[in-house]
């Protein structure tokens, strides 16, 4: 039988790895908007080799699923740090590699490609009619950048980067395979103690959806706010 | 006080501009007219190097600039002693009225907030929007967008102001009260050089007339000279096209 009572103190015991999981979630999708920002970077200018090595990431994360990317930083990247703390002459010891730097690793790369084009697509919105007015007004390139481009790119983007946020709370729940501790982990373990898969997971199910409404009505609230005025 | 000699300009191959020599004195409104596609648009946004064209000069009161070797820093110096209007208005749409006049006075120019917000509160009263400052562009009509732009680039006090086709994407009963805002300009002794359709308030306003045809500047004068005393054959087919289907002046 369903039991409520154990549904709700597995939540109550999810719940305490929520904050965790979102400082996560934030983190990676900060990451990864800055290296979307430097991938749209080196698209916009065509940067020679850069771009080329941009394109053949991009296709390669595209067809391969999130969980063959961890497993594959997961066992790749101790070498990989290795080998360049010994070009730099750093003491490094790949045992002692926190398993969440390779999770925050993993999904900002995969993430910062997605990203580059919600930073494209946003820049692009803006008419070309208001930059030229800026720089008929004197603007610098930065000036017109700072005071023109950005916050206007910033609103027009805001949905797809707060839906991106809830893309990678959802992914984060692979995390537990490299022992990571998310939502989901907290639930499996949760379920193994009590030996009630059911309500754990029933429990961290739940969880999710809340989150989901909960950045889905931040979303809505800031996108009128923001857009006061305009459009 | 603006001098260009040689103006050249390609699109892809094409070349729209076929070497314009052009002379506007201080205080001067210059007018220019001609058929669509004649390149008076690029022309303008040569002078505020929004084109980039491929050979020329420009002599702007103390700035002496070739276009073959013009730096960044130069441009910058031209845009500030110039300011554009556009057929679009362009004003920036997440900033209210107020914040769209102040902006370029703080950014570019340095001012302080009280000192450009006095000033925008002058020019705003001039073209007539003092009850529309705290508005952003999408709640205005599009007159009164266009005189917030022309608000913007008159606070900057720029030596000479570019108007391009500044009425053209207006409802017909919104034409006069920017072109009354003009006018307004013209007399206050700012130099202007103007684009515009609407003949009748060209030979109002202007100090010159200059027609354009096929990238080249065919004859200037007087608006006396060019409206009625022109014996030249693509002036008068122009202007004679024109007075067929008249628009609505002031
Ligand atoms: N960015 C561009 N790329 C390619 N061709 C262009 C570009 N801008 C303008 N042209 C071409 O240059 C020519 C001159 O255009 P321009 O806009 O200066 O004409 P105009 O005299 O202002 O015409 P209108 O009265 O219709 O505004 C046109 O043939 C136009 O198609
Ligand atoms: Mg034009």
């Amino acid at each position: 039988m369903f039991d409520f009572k154990v549904l709700l103190e597995s939540i109550i015991e999810i719940a305490t790895v929520v904050p965790k999981t979102l400082v996560l979630a934030i983190f990676i999708l900060l990451l990864s908007l800055l290296m979307g920002a430097i991938i749209a970077l080196i698209q916009q200018y065509k940067v020679p080799v850069f771009s080329q090595i941009i394109k053949v990431l991009q296709s390669f994360l595209r067809g391969t699923p999130n969980v063959v990317l961890l497993y594959l930083m997961y066992y790749a990247l101790p070498g990989i740090l290795t080998f360049f703390a010994g070009i730099l002459r750093i003491e490094f010891d790949a045992n002692s590699l926190n398993p969440i730097v390779t999770v925050i690793l993993t999904f900002s790369i995969s993430y910062s490609v997605f990203q580059s084009e919600i930073i494209r697509g946003s820049i692009l919105s803006i008419e070309k009619g208001q930059i030229e007015a800026a720089q008929s007004l004197g603007f610098s390139f930065w000036q017109t950048f700072r005071r023109v481009i950005i916050p206007q790119a910033l609103v027009a983007a805001f949905p797809d980067i707060l839906n991106s946020l809830l893309v990678i709370i959802k992914a984060l729940s692979l995390a537990y395979l490299i022992s990571v501790v998310d939502i989901l982990g907290q639930a499996k373990m949760v379920g193994a103690l009590s030996y009630r898969y059911l309500e754990a997971f029933v429990g961290a199910a739940l969880i999710y959806w809340l989150i989901g409404v909960i950045l889905t009505f931040i979303s809505n609230r800031f996108e009128l706010k923001l857009r006061h005025g305009f459009h | 006080m603006l001098a260009i000699r040689d103006l050249h300009l390609s699109f892809n191959g094409n070349e729209i501009l076929k070497g314009i020599d052009l002379t506007v004195n201080k205080g001067d409104v210059v007018t220019l007219i001609g058929p669509s596609g004649t390149g008076k648009t690029t022309l303008l946004r040569c002078i505020n190097c929004l084109e980039n064209p491929s050979k020329g000069e420009i002599t702007l009161s103390d700035l002496q600039l070739n276009y073959e070797t013009i730096s960044k820093k130069d441009i910058l110096k031209l845009r500030r002693k110039t300011a554009m209007v556009f057929q679009q208005f362009n004003l920036f749409k997440n900033k209210t009225v107020l914040e769209n006049v102040m902006e370029a006075q703080i950014i570019v120019q340095g001012k302080k907030k009280e000192e450009a917000y006095k000033k925008s509160i002058e020019e705003l009263e001039k073209v007539g929007l003092l009850d529309k400052l705290e508005s952003y562009p999408s709640e205005l009509s599009g007159g009164q967008q266009q005189r917030v732009s022309i608000a913007r680039a008159l606070a900057l006090e720029p030596e000479l102001i570019l108007f391009d086709e500044p009425t053209s994407s207006l409802d017909p009963e919104l034409v006069g009260e920017v072109l009354r805002v003009i006018e307004n300009v013209a007399r206050s002794g700012v130099t202007i050089v103007l684009v515009t359709h609407e003949m009748s308030f060209a030979q109002s306003i202007s100090t010159k007339i200059v027609f354009m045809d096929k990238g080249v500047i065919v004859e200037e004068g007087s608006p006396q000279f060019i409206f009625e005393d022109s014996n030249n054959e693509r002036t008068k087919a122009f202007l004679n096209h024109f007075k067929s289907n008249q628009t609505v002046g002031v």
